[in-house]
């Protein structure tokens, strides 16, 4: 399953609405003039997104988790590896960081922001599908990525798509990048896909 | 209202259950966000009892939530998403005060989760669950302390360790530098024996050796003074000799590089407290180094003031002057402006930092002011003063009366040949009759079958196979009264007082370092001939 350009550009536009929100959040939250860069979107089945991460990031990542419920439900994931994870709460606290493991009050940061920014484009997707999606309470785990993976397989049968979504925060004169990774049954998939196409139709 | 029947259907075991979970703050709302639910722990740590708090809308009981941007959170909750509130963040949900074992926390660090509360397919309020991270945040504070304290204690060690390979480096040229001129003129002497190279290859030769030594000695204080073991004889000290003195020495080299040296003494100056010789070395390292960095044809100035309850003595030049980027470490150990090999002047970096170091064991102090590099610098020292005293003039090395041994009869034991021929040629000079050794067995059966009966004996310390201690525990316990009781001076390189005290007690009746200065030795022998 690919998507189409059209298609590609809408989840593009949405998705830019959603981090325009989460942007403004963290920005609010932080203090700091919080820029999100406008995302890159590819899907792919969810067997090659390790692969695909495994080429950007590197070692253990802090990846925040949660689930998402509704018309349209799967697995909302952002990654970053340790690093990047360090960079961004010492940039948003002002504080210099610990190892993840032993900072507790960091972990709680990271998982602050990665629930700002899941939510944000989530819920994006439910305003536009006019349909309420309901979230998990997210998770935080330090682990490779395909210790992360391997988790979303438990319980779910069938081909499952993921929407890898590129994203590059900015504030002060720093870049970290993330990754979103919003993990979709075909079914639900074809929900969004339809919906966002109808979107589109209706802005043109 | 729609939403109470669900909420008030909570079970009695779960209802029992929430309100007595005691480690964290729970409470619900409904949606129209008004408390319905209020646990013992929020009772007890906010003082606001359930009946208190139910049945009243959250924003009225804490309109701070409302200020600090939270309604939006809540809001969000209502709308199906969870929202995590990090302590650092946001500090705390509710605004509880408590102190903390003194450290200086007021509020109680939280960190909060609103969530909605679902029931069937729709969303009927939210539940808050409030964590007190109190210890979590004192310990990640101590920690991140702690951290950034040992980060600053290894870049210190770093620095330290910079200096002293620069040091190091700096040291071996130094002390290459007098060297090649004692090698290398010794050479001269040895392939072109004519008498006018011979006196300025002898001049040349005495110069650096004494440059030589005069480096070992530095390190030698700075050694002791960071152990600790610079003792000072404190005798009521004129300060103006001290300087006349220092200037004196320090004459010969000015005249050379044609700087001059002007002197401005106060009348009517008090004595300081403090060691002569040890101040001297501190007026002439300041001179010398005044001398270094000023260029040929400049001046130097000295001059002592009264400044209250203590001397003042300052040495400006007209010469390089100081960078302000170097004021603040130009008193440490081992510093040079320029420590790279190219820079013109030579030195060990040890002068100032003695300078202060002897200065400060006196309970004075020292500064500099420099307008920058190339406007001169003024250095200045001050010292306590003892007004109550009478004026005493510093105590002048004794003029030295020539000494002679002429008839005394000495026996030498040193390992090393040239030690015991240059022994020999010192102790000859003055007159005495001298007979040498190289082992301390030869010496110890010379005495006990009385082939030689010396006046007194000189000898190293430390020798292959039997040492000086040994040789003189032996020659203490032979048969011979006189030869028993025969005066004896150990001479080593060992210059430190222990080693002085462990040659005493062995059984030398003096002790000399090397390098021997000869007058002193034979002094120290006539002393105990005479004695």
């Amino acid at each position: 399953m690919e998507l189409t350009a059209v298609q590609q550009d809408a989840l593009v536009e949405l998705l830019n609405i959603g981090f325009g929100r989460a942007a403004a959040s963290l920005s609010q939250l932080t203090g700091h003039r919080v820029l999100l860069e406008v995302p890159q979107v590819t899907l792919q089945a969810v067997d090659r997104v390790g692969d695909a991460l495994e080429r950007v990031v590197h070692g253990h990542v802090a990846s925040v988790h949660q689930i998402f419920n509704g018309p349209v439900a799967g697995d909302a994931l952002l990654i970053l590896d340790e690093a990047g994870a360090a960079i961004l709460k010492e940039l948003l606290t002002s504080e210099p960081a610990l190892p993840l493991a032993i900072d507790a009050s960091a972990r709680e940061v990271i998982t602050e922001i990665g629930n700002i920014l899941l939510n944000a484009c989530l819920g994006t997707f439910g305003n536009l599908l006019k349909v309420q999606v309901t979230f998990s309470v997210p998770h935080l785990s330090i682990e490779n990525v395909a210790a992360i993976l391997e988790s979303l397989k438990v319980g779910h049968e069938g081909v499952r798509y993921a929407l890898v979504v590129h994203a590059g925060f900015r504030l002060r004169d720093t870049q970290v990048t993330g990754y979103m990774v919003i993990v979709l049954s075909v079914a639900s998939l074809d929900r969004l896909i339809r919906a966002v196409e109808d979107w589109e139709r209706s802005q043109s | 209202m729609a939403a109470t029947g669900p909420l008030d259907s909570l079970g009695g075991a779960a209802a029992k259950w929430f309100e007595e979970l005691d480690d964290r703050g729970v409470f619900i709302t409904d949606d129209q966000l008004i408390v319905r639910r209020w646990n013992h722990w929020l009772a007890a740590q906010t003082g606001r009892r359930p009946e208190d708090v139910v049945g009243r809308p959250l924003f009225e009981l804490f309109p701070d939530l409302v200020a600090r941007g939270l309604d939006a959170s809540y809001r969000d909750a209502l709308g199906g998403e969870v929202r995590m509130l990090s302590q650092r963040f946001h500090k705390f949900l509710l605004p509880i005060t408590r102190s903390f074992h003194g450290a200086g926390l007021t509020e109680m660090a939280q960190s909060a989760r609103i969530e909605p509360l679902r029931h069937d397919d729709g969303i009927i309020g939210t539940i808050t669950l409030i964590e007190d991270v109190t210890e979590r945040v004192i310990s990640e504070r101590e920690l991140r302390n702690q951290i950034a304290a040992s980060e600053r204690a290894r870049q210190m060690a770093e620095e330290a360790s910079r200096l002293k390979d620069e040091f190091l480096a700096t040291l071996s040229h130094e002390i290459r530098t007098p060297l090649n001129a004692v090698i290398g003129w010794t050479r001269i002497l040895q392939t072109q024996p004519s008498v006018r190279s011979r006196a300025h290859a002898l001049e040349v030769i005495e110069r650096n050796a004494m440059s030589q030594m005069r480096l070992v000695e530095d390190l030698l204080d700075m050694a002791r003074i960071i152990s600790g073991k610079l003792r000072l004889k404190i005798d009521a000290v004129s300060l103006i000799d001290v300087a006349q003195a220092a200037v004196d020495v320090v004459a010969p080299g000015a005249a050379a590089k044609r700087v001059v040296i002007e002197t401005a003494f106060a009348a009517d100056l008090p004595a300081v407290s403090g060691d002569s010789e040890r101040l001297q070395q501190v007026v002439w390292n300041l001179l010398s180094n005044a001398l270094k960095f000023t260029p040929s044809g400049g001046r130097i100035y000295l001059e002592i003031v009264q400044d209250g309850s203590s001397l003042r003595l300052s040495v400006r030049d007209n010469g390089q002057g100081v960078s302000p980027d170097f004021i603040p470490y130009v008193f440490d150990r081992f510093r040079q402006a320029d420590a790279s090999a190219s820079r013109r002047h030579g030195g060990l970096g040890l002068g100032l930092s003695l300078v202060r170091q002897i200065v400060e064991l006196h309970g004075g102090s020292v500064g500099v002011e420099s307008g920058g590099v190339k406007q001169g610098s003024l250095f200045w020292v001050t010292l306590p003063a003892v007004p109550e005293l009478e004026r005493r003039a510093a105590p002048r090395p004794p003029a030295a009366e020539p000494v002679t041994l002429n008839g005394v009869s000495i026996l030498i034991v040193d390992d090393e040949t040239d030690a015991r021929e240059l022994l020999m040629a010192m102790l000859e000079n003055f007159g005495a009759s001298v007979r040498a050794t190289g082992r301390a067995e030869d010496a110890l059966k010379m005495l006990e079958s009385g082939e030689f009966e010396p006046d007194v004996l000189v000898s190293d310390v430390g020798m292959a196979d039997t040492d000086g201690f040994a040789l003189i525990r032996s020659i203490r316990k032979l048969a011979s009264l006189k030869t028993r009781s025969l005066p004896a001076i150990a001479v080593t390189a060992y210059a430190n007082p222990e080693d002085r005290v462990r040659a005493l007690v062995a059984g030398y009746q003096n002790h000399i370092p090397k390098p021997v200065d000869s007058n002193a030795l034979a002094a120290a022998i006539a002393q105990l001939v005479a004695g």
